[in-house]
């Protein structure tokens, strides 16, 4: 149809004639091509030289040799899936990405320790001591490499399975039906593959049919195709032969690829096919894209980072320490070895894995799809959204916006489940104006759709037709039994040139005999048909006031972004059309003229209910909304305006210039917080110019953008150093959907292209689920700094041990076993259960994080967890349990330093304790691997404490409760799991660890306790003096 | 203190001119830190201290808490190898086995009988020797039984200075650990020691002779009470600290800062060293035609009711294996 608009204008892809490169050129340069425009310009040629263009017959078609000969040179048409990764490239990225790469060193490292001293085990020549350590470590370094490989490779399996699972979700998107195609060749239809059509062919299309290629249209029957999915623009447009602008893309003489025909028929000749498509073009552009690490991944690098600088810190320092002690060489080298190994935190990949997929399935239940596990923070640090406009924001589907009649303007209810106001349904006016909106329509609902509520059901025909079917179907009951009422005698359907469509019907009343004559249109042309006007039922002359009234009318509603329509109607009179007049509507034999105007429709495509509230609350999140679409600027701001992306009171410069009554140019565009830019201006600015935008307007709408503008605004922003998200559905936004640092696509609406390059997919459509995601993603980044901080503190006591074995030769209070039960046995539930925290305060009221500045691991994080929560409350808690066991087994402290070289001497069986008894090897051991257990168990109480602490960053745990049914779980869960490997029979056998006496459990308590004081403390600064000294050197 | 991600900012963040800031820290804001962290770290050694403090109170001074893991004492043979519980030797090779006589003099020589009678009590035989505390008064320090090296006889050493090695009829001395208050045996039966070559060596272990006889341990030197009830005095010679106790020249530092302190808590003088005179009892085996140029493996076992068979897997609670393997061609 198409009224009411004149502002086709699609300036962003422009035309160039020289490049016409149908055959794709490979390399860099190829991929700045596919970013400038389309070169297609047989919508400029004649049907003729098209047909000589790809020696084809208009009539015939192509014939098969022909055609086959084109397939074979132009390949099948179809788009180039996007080069898939193969599973075990996958998997292997699984296993070797990110944090795992800190385990497999470790792990390489374990091996190689093992590996020197297994080469050396055999030199007659080495020392007693060392025969002692090797042994000691020899079996410590297997042990850890062993445990460290299943560690990365059970991980990666798992966060591959799950992965694969979303991927399995997304495989059921595409649509596994073959496309049909109806093509003519050697004069003869035919239906084959779309895959087979080529070049040149002739090929058929008709409402609901996909358009198999690019075609130029040579004949047409009230074609309209829907390009939304391509241009962003919510009304179907029609198709015709002629040429009717430059730009390809805006012509109406070609109907694109993978684009739907809505209604009507046409009949063109194909002129691109496959990668060479639009779409395609869109498509390659997409795949071809390289997308940066997410955040993250970054942080997680950072983190590493910091973890190897401590580790390698450490195991130097011990290095040289004991290089200085006298020790060899190479067993220097394994200590080094073994302290950079013993600190990896080998539980926290998988800690870190478990808590993103919780969080990714705890997203999935409000749909949202997460494809791409690390993009579920990325979510939480997104400072930008840029948000397509038509089924994103809004509800892609026409509908009745206002009325105007009686001289006033009547709200309709867009919402989608008609919650919203009514209006006064009693006007005779309304009535009328129902009747015409009824009658001259031609959309009708289709058949078996009874039990669905009127807005969800399918409707055959235009968009503004359904719209103002389910209108009036929602308002004055069915349609159908109207339109039977009134049987239809006559028809002109809409031309552009009329620019009305009218028809002619007989009355309700059978005994009146008179026909009735109902006409929409555009609102002047219907205006022009009218003399009176229809007034609280009274028919008036429409004189200068009425028709000034009218245009008020029609400028506000227009100025809405609506699609306004105008309806008339007039009762023919009865003598000159009696009963049974043939109305021709070739040679209109009867009135159009002196018609009786009856009011305006105005129509949009509303925005969704959920949308508004989103956007403010993505606005008081800190997060700048964008609308980046490819539809008109009056409706994008309009329905910006109507979502808040554009906030109340809020001005562009044109409105300041529109109320100071001052030429744009006079505007300092500092004044304006808003700015709707179109996509022609886009074209003309510079990098700094287009930064300058984005920098300093707050509230920002792009309008008739291109995929390749829209691409350009995503890099724009992200050079400004923002974390953008783009959420859209259609293949135009899909380029910026991959580039963005998460794209979200729509399960719905989206189309495939825009489902492959998302990273999550919203699969209710709903924009509101952002909001959640944010929340979500803000939220885990919060409470993996916890699990981290958790998880960090029980890393260093794991050490401690090993160095004070080091330095004053005492027994191994801490083995390898013991560690291992901490970090992947009693550790990992409390760790994990801390993502289920909830939130300290309201993040949705801070700003997003500064990537540069908010880190998920900083040194305040380390040198909290590190230097002061393990120190208090870990090391000295599990030494003195150790301290405890040995001395009441009769090996005092005084006795124990230094003593490690006898203690370890397998042949050493009477060794003598401070009461003078002596001990076999295999007694001390025991003991040793009881003191091992202790220190276990201290730990276990320790992270009682720990845990507890960890739950918050600012708040009391007084304040924050213990609501957390998983931590309480996870606290019992680790204390059974440290009381069964203690006491259950057979452990001292599996893994060396014995029973306790249950007042050994107690030893850590009075640290337990002390930890748990001191961090409250510690938080209580905190909150006291907000920015003090204690916040600035502990808040992590 | 945050890096802002630069690279280039690395020197700047080691030492920032403009703002004097040493690895992102001032002067005072690095004071400030290590300040903190000096009185945290003195003030949770501290409390460390006083937690290990109040357990070493609750300790008791002649018996540790728990005994448990040392129901079955370990055994221990000499003279000990190195590392491994293998005495091999070869008869026409003087070294090989001389070194094993000097071992066994060395460890026999606190059992001279000068020595004993000097320190210890002449004790009734076949009934433990107690000594018990009347009450909250210790009856200290307590004495210990004569254990006589001439109770070994042929395996003393006295009159065989070779321990019967050069002729193929070594001995070997066999000690089962202290343990406090352990009396071991019952109804005045006292523990002994059994050999045994181990199954498929049975027929070359030959005759073996126990001093003292019937290889047993006589029930006067039971109980033992431990090292600082039987402390009798502290000796000037440095030789003795090496008494039993086989110590690492690194260590001897340490372990003479040790005696000197436990000296210093009995009042003596910190030059002089601690003494026990408690004289564990020794069981000696001596093999009289043990096939030669053969491994023969041994098993000495304790055989006394009350005492639990130990775990199979310490080979030394309650009993010792070892190989013996004499080389005459």
């Amino acid at each position: 149809m198409g009224y009411g608009r004149s502002d086709s204008y699609r300036v962003a892809t422009t035309q160039d004639k020289d490049d016409r490169s149908p055959k794709k050129k490979k390399g860099a340069k190829d991929m700045d091509d596919l970013k400038k425009e389309v070169p297609i310009t047989e919508h400029k040629m004649s049907i003729e030289e098209v047909c000589r263009k790809y020696q084809t017959d208009i009539v015939q078609g192509l014939t098969n040799a022909k055609a086959a000969e084109y397939l074979i040179r132009d390949g099948p048409n179809a788009l180039t899936p996007p080069p898939t990764t193969p599973e075990w490239v996958k998997f292997c990225r699984q296993l070797f990405g990110g944090f795992s790469v800190l385990l497999w060193t470790g792990a390489i490292l374990c091996f190689l320790a093992y590996a020197i001293q297994a080469a050396t085990e055999d030199d007659p020549s080495r020392s007693a001591r060392s025969h002692m350590f090797d042994r000691l470590s020899l079996c410590l370094q297997l042990y850890l490499g062993i445990v460290l490989t299943a560690v990365v490779v059970i991980t990666g399996c798992f966060s591959y399975f799950q992965e694969a699972k979303s991927s399995k979700i997304m495989e059921s998107f595409k649509n596994m039906v073959p496309q049909q195609a109806l093509v003519i060749r050697e004069g003869e239809k035919v239906q084959i593959n779309a895959e087979e059509v080529v070049g040149g062919d002739l090929v058929e299309v008709k409402g609901g049919d996909r358009i198999p290629a690019d075609i130029r249209v040579v004949s047409a029957h009230g074609c309209k195709v829907d390009n939304s999915s391509l241009t962003g623009e919510s009304e179907p447009q029609s198709r015709s032969p002629d040429c009717t602008h430059d730009n390809p893309l805006e012509t109406r003489n070609i109907a694109f690829f993978s684009t739907n025909c809505v209604e009507g028929t046409a009949r063109g000749i194909v002129i691109c096919t496959g990668d060479n498509t639009v779409m395609g073009r869109i498509a390659t552009l997409t795949s071809g894209l390289e997308t940066g690490k997410t955040p993250i991944a970054k942080e997680i690098e950072h983190f590493i980072h910091i973890i190897t600088g401590v580790a390698v810190f450490l195991g130097l320092t011990f290095f040289i320490l004991a290089i200085v002690l006298g020790y060899s060489w190479l067993e220097a080298v394994i200590f080094l070895i073994g302290i950079i190994v013993a600190n990896v935190p080998e539980g926290l990949l998988a800690t870190v894995t478990v808590c993103l997929t919780l969080t990714a399935k705890r997203m999935a239940k409000k749909n949202c799809l997460v494809k791409n596990l690390e993009a579920v923070e990325t979510l939480g640090s997104t400072s930008t959204i840029c948000s397509d406009k038509t089924g994103t924001l809004t509800q892609n589907r026409m509908t009745v916006a206002h009325m105007w009649f009686d001289n006033q303007i009547h709200e309709a209810d867009t919402t989608e489940d008609q919650s919203g106001a009514s209006f006064d349904k009693s006007s005779i006016t309304w009535i009328s104006l129902a009747r015409v909106a009824a009658l001259c329509n031609r959309a009708q609902f289709k058949a078996g759709q009874d039990q669905l509520p009127i807005l969800k059901r399918d409707v055959a025909g235009d968009a503004s037709e359904s719209a103002l079917l389910k209108c009036i179907e929602l308002s004055c009951g069915s349609v159908r039994a109207m339109r039977d009422r009134n049987k239809k005698v006559a028809e002109i359907p809409f031309n552009s040139t009329n620019k009305y469509q009218l028809s002619v019907h007989e009355t309700e009343d059978l005994n009146d005999n008179r026909y009735l004559l109902v006409m929409k249109g555009a609102p002047e042309r219907v205006l022009e048909c009218c003399s009176t006007i229809l007034v609280q039922g009274k028919e008036q002359p429409l004189d200068e006031e009425l028709k000034e009234a009218f245009q008020n009318a029609y400028m506000e509603l227009g100025g809405l972004g609506e699609r306004v329509l105008g309806f008339c109607h007039v009762l023919l009179p009865e003598d000159q059309y009696p009963k049974g007049f043939a109305f021709d509507t070739d040679d209109v034999n009867f009135q159009t003229k002196d018609l009786c105007f009856v009011g305006l429709m105005s129509m949009i495509d509303p925005p969704r209910a959920a949308v508004p509230d989103a956007v403010g609350k993505c606005r008081s999140a800190g997060i700048k909304v964008i609308m980046v679409t490819g539809d008109h600027p009056i409706t994008a701001k309009a329905i910006a305006k109507g979502v808040g992306i554009i906030s109340e009171g809020n001005e562009t410069v044109e409105d300041i210039a529109a109320r100071l009554n001052i030429p744009v140019s006079q505007v300092n565009p500092r004044d304006a917080k808003a700015c709707v830019c179109h996509g022609t201006d886009l074209k003309d600015l510079s990098q700094d110019q287009m930064d300058d935008i984005l920098r300093n307007h707050t509230e920002i709408v792009f309008a008739r953008t291109s995929p390749q503008q829209k691409l350009i605004i995503v890099e724009g922003c992200q050079r400004l150093g923002a974390i953008v998200a783009v959420t859209g559905d259609g293949v135009n936004d899909s380029p910026a959907l991959k580039k963005a640092d998460i794209g979200v696509a729509m399960g719905i609406s989206g189309s495939d292209v825009s489902k492959q390059a998302a990273d999550m997919i919203l699969l209710d459509d709903n924009f509101a689920s952002i909001v959640t995601g944010v929340e979500e993603g803000r939220l885990i980044f919060d409470n993996l700094k916890k699990s981290i901080a958790y998880t960090l503190t029980s890393n260093i006591p794991e050490i401690t041990p090993f160095l004070l074995f080091i330095i004053v030769n005492i027994p191994l209070p801490l083995g390898t076993i013991t560690i291992l039960c901490i970090d992947l046995g009693t550790d990992m539930v409390p760790a994990i259960s801390l993502a289920y925290e909830a939130a300290e305060s309201d993040i949705m009221k801070r700003q997003p994080r500064n990537p540069f500045r908010d880190k998920l691991v900083n040194e305040r994080l380390i040198s909290i967890a590190y230097g002061q929560i393990v120190t208090a409350g870990f090391a000295l808690g599990g030494f003195f349990a150790y301290f405890v066991i040995l001395a009441e087994n009769g090996f005092l402290p005084t006795t124990l330093v230094g003593i490690r070289l006898n203690w370890d001497d397998r042949s050493c069986n009477d060794l003598e304790d401070t009461y003078g008894q002596q001990w076999t090897y295999e007694q001390r051991k025991i003991v040793e691997f009881t003191c091992h257990t202790a220190f276990f168990v201290s730990i276990v109480v320790v992270q009682w404490a720990d845990v507890i602490i960890c739950k918050t960053r600012r708040n009391s745990v007084f304040q924050q409760g213990m609501r957390n049914k998983i931590l309480i779980f996870g606290l019992f869960e680790e204390t059974a799991l440290a009381a069964f490997l203690s006491y259950c029979p057979g452990m001292d056998v599996a893994l060396r660890m014995y029973p306790l006496k249950p007042s050994w459990w107690f030893c850590a308590f009075p640290y337990s306790f002390l930890i748990f004081v001191y961090d409250e403390v510690r938080k209580l600064l905190i909150r006291r003096n907000p920015g003090g000294w204690v916040e600035r050197e502990t808040y992590y | 203190m945050s890096k802002d991600g630069e690279k280039s900012g690395w020197k700047e963040y080691i030492w920032n001119p403009r703002t004097r800031e040493f690895m992102g820290r001032t002067a005072s804001s690095w004071g400030l830190i290590l300040l903190f962290y000096v009185v945290f770290y003195i003030f949770l050694a501290g409390l460390f201290a006083l937690t290990m403090y109040v357990m070493l109170q609750t300790l008791d001074d002649y018996k540790p808490t728990w005994q448990d893991r040392l129901a079955t004492p370990g055994m221990v043979i000499r003279p000990k190898s190195d590392e491994t519980y293998e005495i091999v030797y070869d008869t026409r090779n003087t070294e090989t086995w001389d070194l094993y006589a000097q071992a066994l003099d060395k460890f026999l020589t606190p059992y001279n009988n000068s020595l004993q009678t000097e320190k210890n009590k002449e004790c009734t035989p076949d009934e433990y020797f107690l000594q018990e505390d009347t009450g909250d008064v210790k009856n200290n320090p307590k004495r210990s039984c004569q254990f006589n090296r001439t109770i070994l006889e042929a395996c003393s050493g006295i009159n065989d200075r070779y321990y019967g090695y050069q002729i193929g009829q070594p001995c070997i001395i066999i000690k089962l650990n202290r343990v406090i208050g352990m009396l071991p045996g019952k109804d005045g039966q006292a523990p002994f020691v059994t050999c045994a070559a181990k199954r498929e060596d049975t027929d070359k272990i030959g005759e073996m002779v126990y001093f003292p006889p019937n290889g047993i341990f006589n029930l006067m030197y039971y109980p033992y009470y431990g090292k600082k009830a039987q402390v009798r005095f502290c000796i000037k010679s440095i030789a003795n600290i090496v008494y039993n106790n086989r110590v690492a020249n690194t260590h001897i530092a340490i372990q003479f800062v040790k005696y000197r302190t436990q000296c210093r808590l009995l009042k003596m003088s910190w030059a002089m060293f601690l003494q026990v005179n408690y004289s564990q009892p020794l069981v000696a085996v001596k093999f009289l035609n043990i096939t030669t140029n053969e491994d023969v493996n041994i098993e000495c076992r304790i055989n006394a009711t009350n005492i639990p068979i130990g775990s199979e897997r310490d080979k030394f609670a309650g009993r010792v294996s070892f190989k013996l393997r004499i080389n005459t061609k």
